[in-house]
């Protein structure tokens, strides 16, 4: 029996676009489990990045509840929700988003010292990350300008990783990448959720779907369907017909 | 030219909180120049104005004159003498005497003039401005209308050591005798009581002197060349006298000190404008660097671009400096009755022209030098290097907290890192701080030394102070002096005599004398050399001394009655009396010269006695032998009161636009940090990054430069201020201010300052609030 790491009811987000209310998420519930590299799909406009928001405590729902164990994070102030975030959790966003002004050690340190008080062990961590994503030591003492896309975006997920966090949410983390280091980002990804890292990702991109066990299909705010793949395997053609079925069912 | 317009309208929009307090500050900068410049422009033109149209003199003399000798003699000179245009000799009563004003007394010499002679002088007219129904009484000044003195209300006057009641029948306009700055004190007495006065005998029968030069920048020198002329043929006649450069330089003290502090306070704000619209310009060039790129791309040329900043900047400064300049108008008010207040001249508030136009001139100026200067960077733009990357506004070549390894905690090291990162804001905040920390420690030094404690500034500008003086017959001296010697009541008594000489034969010098300088009270008045100790010992005023290329050593000619003895210079004194005309000589170095006609003994008292009742008990002891006396401490009260009101004023005015300095210079440099750093914080805050800590972090990041500069500033300030100071009071005649630095409150001013400072930075800084992780992932 897998555990709840995460779970919605009856989770709503409206927006108010021109006077008109919009409904961009609609009733969900939904359990996201331990251990699980869940992909949420959607066309442009379905309500995944919203999902993701709401899941993760970037946003606050409209109606509904959102739990993490026992503590109801959408009920948290935006403070509280700030807390809830370095503690449980770590993003890779699709532009990156490190922080110019500082090292590339410096990225991943400023997050982890807010968790952390131990800088021994913190920095013995970061680069036990670093040298996992093949990221060298001169790299690390570089700026974000000074390295390519592909290191970036590895910087980004040591940084979400330097907390150990419960869950990993992950928005179209090769969206801003060319397909090889798309690949290599991906494939990282894929090596800490197979040493357990719980990993929610949001994509339009089949090959990076391809890497999660569970599928969750978005539209017009609601999920429409859930696929299970299975645990992934390299040049595995069964997972990718199978998701390809499910996709073209969902009307992809 | 309308494309660049929607542009620059574009910029403004975009950038309404900076631009608003660019707004201020150039506000306060145009109101604070326009105001000093009134002052410095007109302020002293309109004492010309009064001066013409009462056909005031360029020298007053006033000398005892029981028999008309002296008139005639005086009339026989400036009858045959060229350099006289027009004069007028009237006889009146003369006599040292006090008044009642601001709280204590003022003493001065009174010369009483009867009503109809003084409203129909044709020179040194007096101008009634104030008349009761009262028909019998005295007329006074109007500097001394309170709410103590008005038409209707009994006066006490004492006259030498009389004392004598009036009613005020009204106030009076003179140029030259209109107030305690002047030497001379006119006073206006109904025919009833000036015979009345003149059979009681209490002043002395004079000819009043009034003389209208044919050039009137010789005054000075008339002055000491018609008191030699006179004491020359009568010694011992008592005879004052003023002219036109003194009484000027006298009336318009309060107004220099004032102007000054404006014109230093505007300069000050308009030196902080410009360093933030130059950080103001920097910043949007790097913020929009592509969009400058596009503009170039499309055919822009720098300077047009150039000149779209200018025309922002220059626009909004000159539409600002001339709103800013008419609201001076709105303080002007407040500011001139302060002034008229110490001038006692009228001042008839009007628009003037000049002030604006240079006001414009000056602020318009400073900020197209400014602009261009910090504009220059827009020629460096390659369209195609902007449009691809920008210009990289962060400093790679080396990470100067990394936090791998400071030991730093991590919202400080962040802080410190937002520090090191940005030179431009420390610049700003520096320059800032040190001007505030110049402006804390003068304010701290004006309330120590002036407000809370009166005596070091007292010290400083009257010079020597004692409890009472009391002028005595000489030939009473013997036996006043073992009398006041028996007496328990007394601590101290030394002579200090003030009498006229002329140094070679030009220029007047108000001498004092002592028989041991080692007595007096103030044994700073010799600011370099040493007091004179022997007969053939001079000390004269260090501002003079600077004027002739006089130095210690020198040898001197000093005449007096007639007679003229060479004297060595001991030492140089600053005392504003006479504007630093002065100087000190024994008293047998005096009797070189002539012998003393009345001797002036300063006393110190116990503390426990009335310094009233024991004058009062002198003059009813010794009636005959005693010609008056005086409570200095009253007196000095007085002169203090108005010198401190108008720095209280100074200090709380500074004070609060120091705070509107520091909350606007603040606003723009955290409103341009939280737009630059927007993402940042986007980015911080979706990591976990709490609101509070930000602003912790952001109000930090300003606090090294604040500290620094504050303590640097501070500290330095503490060592500039009594040099600069001096500088200050340099036309008052002195050289050397030596002030106590109140090093305790200043530090805790110091302290309050930069927790004023971070209390502030966190409250601007509270817009993080507004800044969400989600904004940012939707491209907000």
């Amino acid at each position: 029996m897998k555990k709840i790491v995460l779970q919605t009811e009856k989770l709503s987000k409206s927006f108010s676009n021109g006077g008109t209310m919009q409904h961009v998420l609609k009733n969900i519930d939904l359990q996201l489990y331990k251990g699980d590299f869940t992909v949420i799909m959607g066309a442009s406009g379905a309500g995944k990045s919203t999902l993701l928001y709401a899941l993760s405590g970037m946003d606050t729902p409209t109606l509904g509840t959102i739990t993490f164990g026992d503590q109801v994070i959408s009920a948290l102030s935006q403070d509280g929700l700030a807390v809830f975030r370095r503690d449980h959790c770590g993003f890779v966003f699709q532009q990156i988003y490190l922080i110019d002004g500082m090292s590339v050690m410096d990225n991943v340190l400023s997050s982890g010292l807010l968790v952390s008080k131990d800088k021994k062990a913190l920095v013995a961590r970061a680069k036990e990350l670093f040298a996992a994503v093949d990221i060298s030591e001169t790299t690390q003492k570089k700026f974000p300008t000074q390295i390519s896309g592909g290191e970036a975006q590895r910087v980004g997920i040591v940084r979400a990783l330097i907390n150990s966090p419960d869950i990993l949410f992950a928005d179209e983390p090769t969206g801003a990448l060319n397909s090889k280091t798309g690949l290599n980002v991906l494939d990282t990804l894929t090596k800490f959720n197979e040493q357990g890292q719980s990993v929610v990702m949001v994509t339009h991109d089949m090959r990076s779907a391809r890497r999660g066990n569970r599928i969750l299909y978005l539209k017009d705010g609601v999920i429409l369907g859930e696929c299970d793949l299975g645990t992934y395997s390299h040049g595995d053609m069964q997972r990718h017909e199978k998701l390809s079925t499910f996709l073209k069912e969902m009307g992809w | 030219m309308k494309k660049l317009f929607l542009i620059v309208r574009s910029n403004m929009r975009k950038a309404k909180g900076q631009t608003t307090a660019i707004i201020v500050l150039i506000l306060l900068a145009a109101m604070l120049l326009n105001l000093w410049l009134i002052l410095s422009i007109d302020y002293q033109a309109n004492f010309d104005r009064y001066h013409d149209k009462l056909n005031a003199e360029h020298v007053t003399l006033t000398v005892d004159d029981n028999d008309g000798k002296i008139k005639k003699v005086l009339s026989e000179t400036l009858n045959s003498d060229n350099n006289v245009a027009e004069y007028l000799l009237d006889t009146c009563m003369h006599m040292t005497g006090t008044l009642p004003y601001n709280g204590g007394d003022m003493n001065s010499w009174f010369v009483f003039i009867n009503k109809q002679t003084a409203l129909t002088r044709s020179v040194g007219r007096t101008e009634l401005v104030e008349e009761g129904n009262v028909s019998s009484g005295v007329y006074l000044p109007m500097l001394y209308k309170t709410n103590e003195i008005e038409v209707g209300k009994p006066i006490e006057l004492s006259i030498g050591s009389h004392t004598v009641t009036y009613t005020v029948c009204g106030f009076f306009n003179s140029v030259m005798a209109g107030s305690n700055n002047c030497s001379i004190t006119e006073i206006i007495l109904t025919e009833d009581k000036y015979t009345e006065l003149e059979h009681l005998g209490y002043a002395s029968r004079a000819t009043l002197c009034s003389v209208r030069l044919q050039d009137k920048s010789d005054n000075i020198n008339y002055e000491a060349a018609l008191k030699s002329l006179i004491s020359k043929s009568y010694p011992n006649a008592n005879m004052i006298s003023n002219s036109y450069d003194m009484v000027l330089q006298a009336r318009y003290i309060s107004q220099s000190i004032c102007s000054a502090i404006m014109n230093v306070m505007a300069l000050l704000v308009l030196l902080i404008a410009l360093i933030v619209i130059a950080s103001n310009i920097i910043n949007y060039i790097q913020i929009n660097i592509k969009n400058l790129g596009a503009l170039k791309a499309i055919g822009y040329t720098s300077r047009q671009l150039i000149g779209l900043l200018l025309l922002q900047f220059l626009g909004l400064t000159l539409f600002t400096a001339i709103i800013g300049s008419g609201l001076s108008y709105c303080f002007f008010p407040a500011v001139n009755t302060m002034m008229i207040s110490q001038t006692g001249i009228p001042y008839a508030i009007h628009f003037l022209p000049l002030p604006l136009i240079l006001s414009l001139f000056i602020l318009g100026g400073a900020v197209a030098v400014a602009v261009w200067l910090a504009a220059r960077r827009i020629k460096k733009i390659e369209p195609i290097t902007a449009l691809r990357s920008g210009i990289q506004t962060h400093n790679f070549k080396c990470n100067h907290i990394p936090l791998e390894e400071t030991k730093a905690p991590l919202h400080l090291a962040l802080a410190l890192k937002t520090t090191l990162s940005g030179a431009k804001h420390n610049i700003t905040i520096c320059i800032t701080m040190l001007i505030l920390s110049l402006i804390v420690v003068f304010s701290g030094l004006m309330t120590a030394n002036m407000l809370v404690d009166t005596t070091p500034f007292i010290t400083l500008i009257v010079g020597e102070t004692a409890d009472c003086c009391i002028s005595i017959d000489p030939k009473f001296e013997d036996e006043f002096l073992q009398k006041m010697n028996n007496d328990d009541r007394v601590e101290k008594i030394y002579l200090q005599t003030s009498v006229s000489v002329t140094h070679s034969n030009e220029t007047e010098l108000l001498a004092t004398l002592c028989d041991d300088f080692s007595q007096v009270n103030n044994q700073h008045v010799i600011y370099k050399g040493r007091f004179p100790k022997y007969d053939n010992e001079i000390a004269i005023g260090a501002k003079y001394a600077r004027e002739k290329g006089l130095a210690i050593g020198d040898e001197i000619a000093i005449t007096a009655k007639g007679k003229t003895e060479k004297y060595l210079i001991s030492g140089f004194t600053q005392i504003t009396n006479y504007l630093g005309r002065d100087c000190l000589f024994t008293r047998s170095g005096y009797e070189r010269l002539g012998t003393i006609s009345a001797t002036n003994y300063y006393i110190n008292l116990t503390s426990d006695t009335d310094i009233d009742a024991f004058n009062a008990e002198i003059t009813r002891n010794y009636a005959k032998n005693i010609y008056t006396t005086i409570n200095i401490q009253s007196t000095v009260e007085s002169s203090a009161n108005v010198y401190i009101s108008l720095m209280t004023i100074i200090v709380i005015a500074i004070l609060v636009l120091s705070i509107i300095i520091i909350v606007f210079v603040l606003y723009l440099l955290v409103r341009t940090m939280l737009n630059n750093k927007k993402c940042d914080y986007g980015i911080m805050k979706a990591l976990g990054f709490t609101t509070r800590q930000l602003i912790l972090q952001t109000a930090l990041s300003f606090m090294p430069a604040i500290i620094l500069s504050s303590i640097v500033g501070l500290i330095v300030s503490c060592f500039i201020i009594n040099p600069l100071l001096s500088l200050f009071f340099s036309t008052l005649g002195i050289i050397k201010c030596s002030f106590a630095v109140p090093v305790g409150f200043i530090t805790i001013t110091g302290i309050g300052l930069i927790l004023f400072t971070f209390a502030i930075a966190c409250l601007l800084s509270l817009k993080i609030k507004k800044i969400t992780p989600k904004a940012l992932l939707s491209g907000e």
